[in-house]
């Protein structure tokens, strides 16, 4: 009997990681040893392709693409994260197919409506200029949910097509300072805070020495 | 006054070491690295299987046929793409001939059970889900004898199958009627 629980469980088991292999998420990661974004898992049509969920798409399609944007643990920084699309590669075909399509873009813990891009695929539109992502400490990461609309309305012409689609990634690094908090969403007022008045001091202490110049000078001169 | 400018030196000079420190700490590397995102689109393809009852590919060069007889033709469609499609079939007949017709001449045995006469085409009643492949559209054909008389002597008769599917995701059909799914192709 134990035997006939076990193996149910195991049937169940492997029903369940089938079920999960379905959609597949994909990774930005910045690489602080090296200083460059890894993308994975790439595909046989680019080896930066994050939107692995968007292939084969079918008329009256809404798929999902969970992109999880990571700052590596390797180095003990943090980092500010951008995004920008440049829009379809202007390669004659790319633009007329992904014309036809909608992506919406969102930071999944954000959990509203609002999305940071919200228009046809092939566009650039809100993603034009970089949009912040957030500030990521070391191991930190946000999650990018990206949502492709397929129009019934597409026909045979738009078979076996296939569009590309550039996005990019930057990244400003700080060191990171005991002050910063150990799981934050930004952290940089303390620095702020510190070179203002450092600088203060500064300006106060050689107006201080200047007027004391001066009021010597005077003296002597009197 | 000595003592007090060079305390207010000191003072002075930590300040600006303080600064340089923390201008050191807001400055940040920057780096920008691209993504190629791809998005491709499906299609939906079949393959028309065509065998005699062994299994054997039925003679493209075809057959000598006589009034009555019955042929062995195995039709079949399978599904060769990724996505699920319905389908439908429908045989063409045709002769070399302007004054003879080949309609009539050939009986098939299509089951009802499987496949619906509608607009001229047979509706496979189920889904062909990817690299099913459907039961047979028909198996034997019969060379209708009170049909062929002997102005048929020596004429090539011609029974083409034509199939055309459309797919079956995001297209729902009303009372599992396969003939409302929207995006059949129109007749040629």
């Amino acid at each position: 009997m134990k035997r006939m629980i076990a193996f149910v469980l195991a049937v169940l088991l492997v029903c369940c990681a089938t079920v999960c292999v379905g959609a597949e998420d994909s990774n930005v990661t910045y690489h602080g040893q090296s200083g460059e974004f890894i993308f994975a898992p790439g595909s046989d049509d680019s080896p930066t392709d994050l939107f692995v969920n968007f292939k084969g798409v079918m008329p009256g399609d809404s798929l999902t693409q969970t992109v999880t944007v990571k700052n590596d643990k390797s180095r003990d920084v943090k980092v500010k994260i951008y995004l920008r699309s440049l829009g379809a590669q202007n390669d004659g075909k790319s633009p007329q197919f992904l014309s036809q399509l909608s992506l919406r873009v969102r930071k999944a813990q954000d959990n509203t409506m609002a999305y940071m891009f919200d228009a046809a695929a092939d566009q650039s539109a809100q993603l034009t200029d970089w949009v912040e992502l957030g500030t990521l400490y070391s191991g930190g990461e946000v999650n990018l949910e990206v949502i492709l609309d397929v129009p019934t309305s597409l026909d045979n012409t738009y078979s076996q097509q296939i569009g590309y689609l550039d996005w990019q990634f930057k990244v400003e690094e700080f060191p990171t300072e005991p002050s910063d908090p150990d799981a934050p969403q930004t952290g940089d007022l303390p620095r702020i805070l510190t070179v203002s008045l450092c600088a203060t001091l500064s300006a106060a202490i050689v107006l201080i020495l200047l007027l004391a110049r001066r009021k010597k000078k005077q003296a002597d001169a009197s | 006054m000595g003592k007090y400018k060079l305390k207010l030196a000191a003072i002075a000079l930590v300040a600006i070491v303080m600064t340089f420190f923390a201008q050191e700490t807001l400055a940040y590397y920057t780096t920008v690295g691209t993504a190629t995102n791809v998005v491709t689109s499906g299609n939906i393809q079949f393959t028309i299987h065509e065998t005699t009852k062994g299994g054997n590919p039925f003679p493209e060069e075809g057959v000598y046929v006589t009034p009555g007889q019955i042929v062995s033709k195995e039709v079949r469609v399978e599904n060769s793409c990724a996505h699920p499609f319905y389908l439908r079939v429908k045989a063409v007949y045709g002769i070399d001939s302007k004054t003879l017709s080949a309609e009539d001449c050939f009986k098939l045995d299509i089951d009802p059970a499987d496949w619906t006469l509608a607009d001229g085409w047979y509706y496979y009643n189920r889904i062909v889900e990817p690299g099913e492949t459907t039961p047979v559209f028909f198996s034997l054909v019969e060379m209708v004898g009170a049909k062929m008389d002997n102005a048929y002597l020596g004429k090539t008769l011609t029974l083409t199958v034509k199939a055309q599917a459309v797919q079956s995701q995001n297209n729902p059909v009303t009372d599992d009627d396969i003939t409302t799914a929207v995006g059949w192709p129109q007749e040629e």
